[in-house]
């Protein structure tokens, strides 16, 4: 009956927060359906990888590449095809839960190859020296092994799929408007009516739904996984034990990177050469692993270029367009324009290095704004054990806000108070912030909270203290953190270029800043006749973010050992 | 009586709380330090370090009072130097950089700064390594830097906690050596040294009196004097009788 309500009330406003119950339940069934597909693909995948030597020759490096690619080309791709043959709200629905299964397929289908690997050998062969049969090797050796890395998985699923939610359930792509009851829709509906009141409603509801998931589901079997790990990873459990809520805020944002465009920029590390790394009986000296590494980059690019080449003939075909030749693509991107028939405005080439060079701007900005803010939070932790206690629960709180869903809402605030041009910059800039602070918030908490006992102690011990311990101890022993977490902070916030730079706020207005995001959304929007641009814009970020990793944190990375502690 | 020692701890106790609920770790400890070498022995987890870090001032007594020189210890002073079980040493800071750290107390300048640290370098034997870094020497070595940035304060009280428990046998073995060499050099500023460990036969070859304590909740269940004139031989019956006195208390 209560449903009934709803739905009832739903024609009139859709906004009435009677609705939420509604469409959380909405929003849930898509995740869990798509979670349910991406179980049941990551066990048979992995089962199959890790238990079939021969099959894993062929599995892990066709799982490699295939997690780098890049999602949000697949979104028009995915919605054309499947709209064309399954027409209406089914076919929305079915697209919607194609792509979070994509995004969370990946993290789960590693996370099971590797607890299958941390089988001792011991353990292998005592099983065979037994004579197990095989079904009793999978229930009660395998499938226990699988566990607690699949627990972890899960939570970077989750994670990953919560941020697609508000992209994917109010979307526009060429002609097709996609409108997907659901919390998203609910938050980015009253954005677009300016109605600020619902939107941060709607932003509540959902991180309470996010927030009630990890307290009901996720924590109870973290809470169980420590009884099936093997003895080898004793070192780790005390670690587990000491930072086991930081290590789960981290790595359950982490999820969000495995997002729209840049999942391999994480580390630019593959996910296959990471894990090569954590197989002890393989030893792959050095030298093989760093070449090996290099192969796996260049094969990425080039898979990403190759795939990306693939989807632009896949949408013309489905949109019965001829083929382009190399010719006409080149004058696709010739004639490219933000908005049509602007005299005086950028087109080409010419604004594809003009964006590139904005949003590069933009994120520095945000970049140099979420370090400051993240270093001074680290040093006042550090300082303060109560401060710790207080503002790390609030911190986890924060890093669950799928940064997508608090999107809307910034721009609200922001606009509502100053006007464009200033006000789009700055809450552009605001935007990519809540994409990027995150991961260098808890790399630096976690470093510091890393730093060995005794040096602390010495430390205090000889009276090295205010100002000279914040720079001669803490910012040192942080540097290699934040570099990493730099790394990961900058692949974050490209992914949220895409979703910063052009703004539907009130009756469908637009309001864009130049940037490869907005070049991209902008092409999206142009259907057939934007498929290169998207292409070639996804391209220019790929290599863009290569180049930059290359330049500067490859070397500050090498530099960084120094500041390591012995373990 | 009426002469106060160097250090004197007074009916202390402490407790930790571990997931809520208070776990007593030291109960009731007293004795006295005076211008002596001191050993603390007890089994692992009893107390000990907690209880040199209360000495140091790193830590309070829930109970208690730690007095040096009959004034209640409020924190670290420079007038105590602590050698640590795991070096301690800030591996992005050179030999030099690291024992200087130490003297961050003292207001001098830059240059006495530079020469006090550099020949106590020399004194633990690391000439020539003041612009090592620490992952590039053994652990001895590294034992050495973290002597010499507490003998550079030159403190009247030495703590050490198991300071040769991460090295070798035969590495533990020379420093031990060194370090009662330079104590008994007449140089030598410290009055007293209080030291950490929970190797008996360690603590009966180096002290002249050794506290033994029992299992957490830490309480002291011996005070030993060792009469025996130094270098000591571990031979000697009477060496023997003194490992087996306190080997059987604890057990
Ligand atoms: N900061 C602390 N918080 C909680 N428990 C502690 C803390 N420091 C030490 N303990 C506990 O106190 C006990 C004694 O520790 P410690 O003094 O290091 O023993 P010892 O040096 O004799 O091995 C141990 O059980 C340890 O777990
Ligand atoms: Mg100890």
């Amino acid at each position: 009956m209560d449903l009934a309500l709803a739905l009832q009330l739903n024609a009139v406003d859709p906004l009435n927060p009677i609705n939420l119950p509604y469409f959380a339940a909405r929003s849930l069934l898509r995740l869990t359906l798509a979670f349910g597909l991406s179980l049941g693909f990551a066990l048979a995948y992995g089962i199959a990888a890790a238990m079939s030597r021969r099959a894993s020759h062929v599995l892990l490096p066709v799982l490699d590449v295939l997690q780098s690619v890049p999602v949000l080309g697949f979104l028009p791709a995915v919605f054309i095809f499947v709209l064309t043959r399954v027409p209406g709200e089914g076919g929305q629905e079915l697209a919607s839960i194609i792509l979070i299964f994509t995004a969370m397929v990946w993290a789960m289908t590693f996370a099971v190859i590797t607890g299958i690997n941390q089988i001792p050998n011991d353990i292998k062969e005592a099983s065979k020296a037994y004579g197990i049969t095989r079904s009793r090797y999978l229930r009660q050796v395998v499938l226990p092994a699988i566990y607690p890395e699949l627990i972890w998985g899960c939570i970077l699923a989750w994670g990953g799929a919560w941020y697609f939610i508000p992209v994917e359930e109010y979307a526009t792509f060429g002609m097709t408007q996609v409108q997907l009851k659901g919390l998203g829709f609910f938050i980015a509906q009253a954005a677009t009516e300016s109605r600020l009141d619902s939107a941060i409603i709607g932003l509540v509801a959902m991180v309470l739904v996010i927030i009630a998931i990890n307290r009901i589901v996720w924590r109870p079997l973290v809470a169980r996984t420590e009884k099936y790990r093997y003895e080898a990873t004793g070192g780790q459990r005390g670690f587990h034990a000491r930072h086991g809520k930081l290590r789960s805020s981290l790595l359950k944002y982490e999820g969000r990177i495995a997002n729209p465009i840049v999942t391999f920029f994480k580390y630019e590390k593959t996910n296959l050469s990471s894990f090569l790394e954590t197989v002890p009986r393989v030893h792959v000296p050095p030298k093989v692993r760093e070449r090996l590494a290099r192969i796996f980059l260049v094969t990425r690019v080039i898979v990403i270029i190759g795939f990306l080449g693939l989807m632009v003939l896949v949408i013309f075909f489905l949109e019965n367009s001829p083929i382009p030749t190399l010719q006409a693509a080149l004058n696709q991107i010739q004639s490219f324009q933000p908005i049509k028939g602007c005299t005086g405005c950028l087109s080409g080439f010419p604004l594809l290095a003009y964006s590139t060079a904005s949003s590069l701007l933009r994120l520095l900005a945000a970049y140099l704004i979420a370090l400051g803010w993240t270093l001074l939070a680290g040093i006042a932790i550090a300082r303060r054990q109560k401060l710790a206690k207080a503002l790390i629960p609030i911190f986890d709180i924060g890093q669950s806000i799928p940064a997508t869903a608090l999107f809307p809402i910034v721009t609200l605030l922001i606009l509502s108070r100053i006007s464009s041009p200033m006000g789009i910059q700055l809450a552009s800039i605001v935007l990519l912030l809540t994409g990027m602070q995150w991961y260098l918030l808890f790399n630096i908490i976690g470093a510091i909270h890393n730093i060995p006992n005794d040096i602390s102690e010495s430390t205090s011990a000889y009276g090295v203290s205010g100002k000279r311990f914040i720079r001669e101890i803490l910012i040192p022993a942080s540097f290699p953190a934040i570099i990493s977490g730099s790394m990961q902070a900058w692949g974050g916030g490209w992914n949220a270029t895409i979703v910063s730079e052009y703004i539907v706020t009130g009756q469908q207005q637009v309001q864009q800043v130049a940037g490869l995001g907005a070049v991209l959304v902008n092409a999206n929007n142009a259907g057939s006749a934007g498929t290169v641009v998207i292409a070639t814009a996804i391209i220019i970020m790929t290599l863009t973010i290569l180049i930059i990793n290359r330049l500067v944190w490859h070397r500050l990375m090498k530099r960084a050992d120094r500041y390591k502690f012995e373990s | 009586m009426t002469e106060e020692p160097v250090i004197r701890i007074d009916n202390v106790s402490k407790s930790f709380l571990s997931e809520e609920k208070p776990v007593a770790v030291l109960e009731n400890v007293s004795f006295n330090v005076g211008k002596e070498f001191l050993c603390i022995v007890g089994p692992s987890g009893c107390g000990k370090s907690t209880l040199l870090r209360m000495i140091d001032g790193l830590d309070r007594p829930s109970q208690g009072n730690v007095y040096f020189h009959g004034k209640p210890v409020e924190g670290p002073t420079p007038m105590m130097g602590m050698v640590f079980q795991t070096f301690a040493l800030i591996p992005w800071k050179t030999v030099l950089e690291n024992v200087e750290m130490g003297l961050a107390w003292m207001k001098i300048t830059e240059e006495d700064r530079l020469r006090r640290s550099e020949k106590f370098i020399q004194d633990v034997g690391l000439d020539g390594f003041e612009a090592s870094y620490p992952k590039e020497l053994s652990g001895g070595m590294k034992q050495r830097v973290g002597i010499a940035r507490a003998l550079a304060l030159e403190p009247e009280v030495l703590l050490m906690d198991e300071p040769f428990s991460s090295l070798d046998a035969l590495t533990a073995e020379g420093l031990r050596k060194e370090v009662l060499e330079i104590w008994s050099n007449p140089q030598f500023s410290t009055n007293s040294v209080i030291m950490v460990t929970h190797n008996v036969q360690e603590a009966v070859g180096m002290a002249d009196t050794v506290i033994v304590m029992s299992p957490r909740p830490g309480k002291v269940i011996d005070n030993v004097r060792i009469e025996m004139d130094r270098p000591r031989d571990q031979r000697d019956p009477r060496f023997y009788d003194y490992v087996d006195r306190i080997i059987s208390k604890i057990s």
